[in-house]
């Protein structure tokens, strides 16, 4: 430390907004990802937004291409990663334009001056240099010439090409916001040695640019201030970070470790749930089957033919693979097998938005089959509760004997939280029963039902004396022949109807966070819980007797969810759609509501339900 | 249970309690009752055959199977019968199929189930028509074939049902007929022996939509001079009397008289493992080559599978959900709110013990009798050392003096209250410390512990121990009472030396 050395003000905030913006190709979710990590280890409640293209490389410089992923750190429970970033990294003119509209005045934007060139400009539709044209007048803007300083930095590592140099700038701008928010580097470079094990120069290119970041944080006289975020005051316990797709993968090989079944997981690739076959398939050695199959249809009927065999089977899809999968889910509702369909929506319809939020596909998978098709749907409310949501959905699934549905999102599948790991003891066993004897002397009756849960049973190949055929067609009660008979097919509707209907004797009541009566109830589902947890709390901190219900059971829905709803004067229903939910209550209640949609492929903002709440209360 | 426990069935063990509702005259009878015929002899328990099908005329057939059977949907038949073996392997899986199920809709699945080689058995009933729509073209129909929705004639090409098998690389192609009894018999027995996937292709006579489709090679008056009836590593001779055959020239197969110019040894031998000969066959449509067309052996996708499991169980150990949960960067939060120390994962060094232990391991699993022996004794047999702890407030220079002045690899750390909270170890030292810390009597234990260890206690029994070490890497295990209080430590160099004595 020498004598003339600045004093440095550290300055302590509840929670800060940062996202990271560049080009797709500049590393910034990896840059998102190593932020996230540091905070969630030294102790910050986190929750995060990953947003970039659909494209693997969209052409560089242009606004298509840019890639975002934005962190909320905090000291206190978060449940979005925030409305409007605090500080922006820009690494070029592009993530700047696309990033501001989210900007607050008065929030901090790091720009990296080097890649505001003349054509980088262009490609983002910039006529004149915003650095210089007053568009930033608003902002606290801080000029580093990240490309130039890390070069000088990285230059002198053997055997790096000047496109490898160039790679490692995203380290430079991560040590600087590391300085900025006074983190330790260590888990990151601890990452970068496990990362490029047998590249020795890359390790040193990216430790080198890290630290550089870091000092010229340290050195430069621009930073005056910096932050640090006190770490939250998490439940007391063992943590670790996991998105929705990560926790899901687990949640269902948990649920067939509790039933002492291999997990077979047939599936297609497709964005958003891809990474849920990536998490499964080095899992061999817990008997995970993963199967990647030719086409979307042939995943489910993989699953059900390995239902059929007996183990715990499930698949995971987006929209459009639910598309192509109706026909085979149906054949799994006919043949009443256990099993559970992951749907991670995006936006919609057709191809629509892959790599974005969306939650419009909640009709689909209640009423987008052929003939009176009833399926229990779930819908876990952040990443962590994916986990708590895969191993429900198999229990449904074992006592209706029937496909269990879960809807999960885009945003929940790439968001991350810090998850109190679970005692795996502590997850009750899933008891699975194949018969071995016949249930009905000579002739096994594969459709005789159990009277309490209406579940057939689940009699396998292998079994002695218990061989019978099951298939698409309608078929008698409890033999299963093959039936067109008027009375057959109406009892088989009602029976196959009711079982569902049953579950709601096991899933628990719908709770409610708020005044159990009053003015306003708003009534969510899915990923937006987050943001509509904060926003109905921060009304009530304003003094609005406002409550919410996040129904997680969205078939059969929780049973005393009619009583809730009548003990309101109005509903409000924030979705990421055009209204399905809302269609759903108003049809099963009779009971009308306000719907607040958005189909923008993002998260809902605090602010923007936090504003329909105030609206609603001033004007009551 | 073995072959020859099984009781011995006979055809009608497999026929169903169902009244079979194809067309009077429909070949689908004739590939039923021969079906239903070969089973007993498969040498299978009945239990553990499956009929799975698709929708059509033909897919009607497993409910009259007195076996396991889906009636699926349309075209989707392989994609069930994959799951379906891949979770039980022990079972002998048949698809039935026909050309519309098979080659149209379901032409996707046909050709990627072949090409994965899973152990399946596929029976493609090809009659050229749609029946069970009531008569509409096939993908097999021949160009030009009026029929409801063809009023002019089909302007399609038609599918080569072998060539398109021979092209997905399936393992085992064959070709019969309905009603050559006898040979359709042989070929479901062949293909029911093979290990990998079974492509059959049956003639099947539509009485009502397209009868006669076949006739040149159904009918017993001249069917014999129009088939040839392919035998491996048999000359390839046909007719009535057998005085034809085939000769390989550089176009392919050429048809021959025997006699004055050519004789047996003349014509060419079918060599069943060979694709050029395969395709060639494929392509020949006089003589119509019937019998096992193709066969080769290559791992099933069923073993590969199943293959993967063992070997990672072998290399990973038991599954262990807690191992997963915590696969991850992990940290900890105490009871007043505030981080612990995080729990960074590195990658497990690999030092020269574990080695010795693999090897140890694997004398271990040899002997059978060791195994019960460990189960029976407990870590208490071992007689642990007793534990050196530290509290979590000792300074780091303190602890590393302790460990060096008594020659250990690890210290237990307690809390105040004596109770186990953490676990310092040389793999602590390597990671944390070194090279991190400056001075080591401004720091203490708490901060380079790896909290919360997995303990065991006294009575344990000791494969218990050799499972955690060997699965988690640990070289170190505390021991706690009851109180979980620390009253010793064991470590894998203890174990060993243990093992040593006892083998």
């Amino acid at each position: 430390m020498t004598e003339d050395q600045r004093p440095v003000v550290i300055q302590e905030l509840e929670s800060v907004v940062i996202r990271f913006a560049g080009d797709s190709g500049d590393g910034m979710q990896l840059t998102g990802t190593q932020f996230t990590n540091t905070a969630a280890i030294i102790g910050n409640d986190i929750s995060t937004l990953p947003d970039y293209p659909a494209e693997i490389r969209a052409p560089a410089g242009t606004l298509a291409g840019v890639s975002g992923f934005q962190v909320h750190l905090s000291e206190s429970d978060i449940s979005t990663p925030g409305d409007a970033p605090d500080v922006l990294i820009a690494m070029n003119p592009a993530a700047l334009k696309a990033s501001l509209p989210d900007m607050q005045p008065g929030a901090s934007i790091i720009i990296n001056t080097d890649a505001f060139n003349k054509a980088n400009l262009a490609k983002a539709g910039y006529e004149n240099n915003p650095l210089h044209d007053g568009t930033l007048s608003n902002f606290r803007i801080y000029e580093v010439p990240v490309t130039t300083l890390n070069r000088n930095a990285v230059a002198d590592v053997a055997g790096l090409s000047p496109k490898e140099i160039n790679r490692s700038q995203n380290f430079f701008a991560l040590g600087l916001v590391y300085w900025v928010y006074d983190r330790p580097l260590q888990s990151t470079i601890e990452w970068v040695n496990k990362r490029f094990k047998n590249k020795p120069e890359a390790i040193e290119a990216n430790v080198r640019a890290l630290r550089a970041g870091y000092y010229f944080g340290d050195t430069t006289e621009a930073f005056q201030v910096r932050y640090r975020i006190k770490p939250a005051r998490l439940r007391a316990g063992h943590y670790r970070k996991i998105s929705g797709n990560e926790a899901m993968a687990l949640g269902l090989v948990t649920a067939a470790q509790k039933a002492g079944k291999p997990l077979f997981f047939g599936a297609y690739p497709i964005t958003p749930a891809s990474d849920i076959l990536h998490a499964l398939a080095p899992l061999r050695h817990f008997e995970v089957l993963t199967f990647q199959a030719e086409d979307e249809i042939a995943a489910m009927g993989a699953t059900l033919g390995a239902a059929f065999g007996g183990v715990f089977a499930a698949t995971g899809t987006s929209g459009p693979g639910v598309a192509l999968k109706s026909e085979a889910m149906n054949l799994a509702l006919m043949l009443e097998l256990p099993m559970v369909i992951v749907n991670v929506q995006r936006g919609g319809p057709s191809t629509g938005l892959p790599t974005k939020v969306e939650q419009s596909d909640l009709l689909q998978v209640m009423f987008g089959r052929n003939g009176e098709s009833p399926l229990p749907v779930l819908a876990p409310a952040t990443p962590g509760e994916c986990f708590d949501m895969a191993v429900e959905a198999f229990r449904l699934a074992m006592r209706a004997m029937a496909p269990v549905i879960i809807l999960s999102d885009g945003f929940l599948a790439n968001s991350s939280e810090p998850w109190p790991i679970p005692d795996p003891d502590a997850i009750p066993p899933i008891p699975v029963e194949h018969p071995t004897q016949s249930n009905g002397g000579d002739r096994f009756q594969p459709y005789r039902r159990d009277p309490v849960t209406l579940g057939r049973p689940w009699a396998i190949p292998g079994t002695p004396g218990l061989e019978h055929r099951v298939g698409g067609l309608e078929k008698s009660p409890d033999f299963g022949n093959v039936s067109y008979a008027a009375q057959d097919h109406q009892r088989m509707v009602n029976d196959r109807a009711a079982k569902v209907a049953r579950l709601a004797d096991i899933i628990p009541d719908q709770t409610v966070f708020g005044p159990e009566e009053g003015e306003l109830l708003v009534v969510g589902w899915g990923g937006t819980y987050g943001a509509i947890h904060a926003a109905v709390a921060h009304a009530q901190n304003q003094g609005y007797a406002v409550a919410h219900a996040h129904i997680r059971y969205l078939n059969p829905f929780p049973r005393n969810l009619g009583y809730i709803l009548q003990r309101y004067k109005r509903i409000l229903v924030p979705e990421l759609n055009m209204g399905q939910l809302s269609l759903l209550l108003r049809g099963r209640f009779v009971r009308d509501v306000i719907s607040l949609n958005k189909v923008e492929g993002r998260p809902f903002k605090i602010s923007e339900i936090n504003k329909t709440i105030t609206e609603l209360m001033a004007g009551a | 249970m073995t072959i020859d426990t099984l009781p011995r069935l006979t055809r009608k063990d497999f026929v169903s309690d169902q009244t079979v509702r194809w067309c009077p005259g429909c070949g689908d009878y004739a590939i039923l009752a021969q079906v239903q015929k070969v089973m007993p002899d498969l040498g299978v328990p009945k239990e553990n055959i499956v009929f799975i099908s698709g929708i059509g005329c033909s897919s009607r057939f497993p409910y009259y199977m007195n076996t396991y059977g889906v009636h699926s949907i349309h075209g989707r038949a392989p994609t069930l019968a994959t799951g379906l073996k891949l979770a039980n392997p022990e079972l002998s899986v048949w698809v039935v199929t026909g050309d519309g199920d098979g080659l149209s809709i379901g032409g996707n699945h046909l050709v990627h189930t072949c090409r994965r080689n899973v152990d399946l058995n596929i029976i493609l009933f090809n009659n050229r028509i749609y029946g069970l729509t009531k008569g509409q073209y096939s993908p097999t129909s021949p160009a030009g074939l009026r029929t409801k929705s063809s009023p002019m004639g089909a302007i399609e090409q038609a599918l080569n049902p072998i060539s398109v098998a021979l092209a997905a690389e399936a393992t085992f192609i064959a070709r019969t007929v309905d009603v050559i009894q006898d040979h359709m018999g042989d070929v479901i027995q062949a293909a029911a022996a093979h290990k990998g996937v079974s492509f059959v292709e049956v003639f099947q006579n539509c009485v009502i939509f397209y009868d006669g489709a076949w006739e040149p090679f159904s009918d017993r008056g001249i069917r014999d001079d129009n088939n040839i009836y392919l035998e491996a590593g048999k000359p390839m001779v046909f007719g009535k009397n057998n005085d034809k055959g085939l000769i390989r020239t550089t176009a392919g197969f050429e048809v021959v008289t025997l006699g004055e110019q050519y004789s047996l040894a003349d014509l060419a031998v079918h060599d069943v493992t060979s694709d050029t000969n395969a395709w060639m066959l494929s392509r020949l449509t006089y003589p119509m080559p019937m019998g096992v067309i193709y066969q080769v052996q290559r791992p099933t996708y069923n073993d590969l599978l199943w293959g993967q499991v063992a070997a990672a169980k072998t290399k990973a150990g038991a599954s262990d959900l807690r191992a997963l949960y915590n696969a991850s960067d992990t940290w900890t939060v105490s009871d007043d709110g505030q981080p612990a120390q995080s729990g960074i994962k590195g990658e497990v060094p690999q030092e020269i013990d574990e080695a010795y232990f693999a090897e140890v391991m694997e004398r271990v699993h040899a002997n059978g009798d060791l195994i019960d022996l460990l189960s029976e004794m407990t870590i208490e047999d071992l007689d642990p050392q007793g534990p050196i702890t530290v509290e979590t407030s000792a300074r780091m220079d303190n602890a590393l003096s302790v460990m060096r002045q008594k020659d250990i690899g690890c210290l237990l750390v307690t809390s105040a209250d004596r109770h186990l909270t953490g676990i310092l170890t040389e793999h602590d030292l390597l990671t944390r410390v070194a090279g991190r810390v400056e001075n080591l009597h401004e720091v203490t234990v708490a901060q380079f512990m790896t909290p919360r260890p997995t303990a065991l206690p006294l009575d344990a029994p000791l494969v218990e121990a050799l499972h955690l070490m060997s699965t988690q890497g640990f070289r170190h295990l505390p021991i706690v009472d009851a109180h979980n209080l620390p009253v010793g430590v064991i470590s894998v160099r203890d174990v060993v030396r243990f093992l040593i004595t006892a083998i």
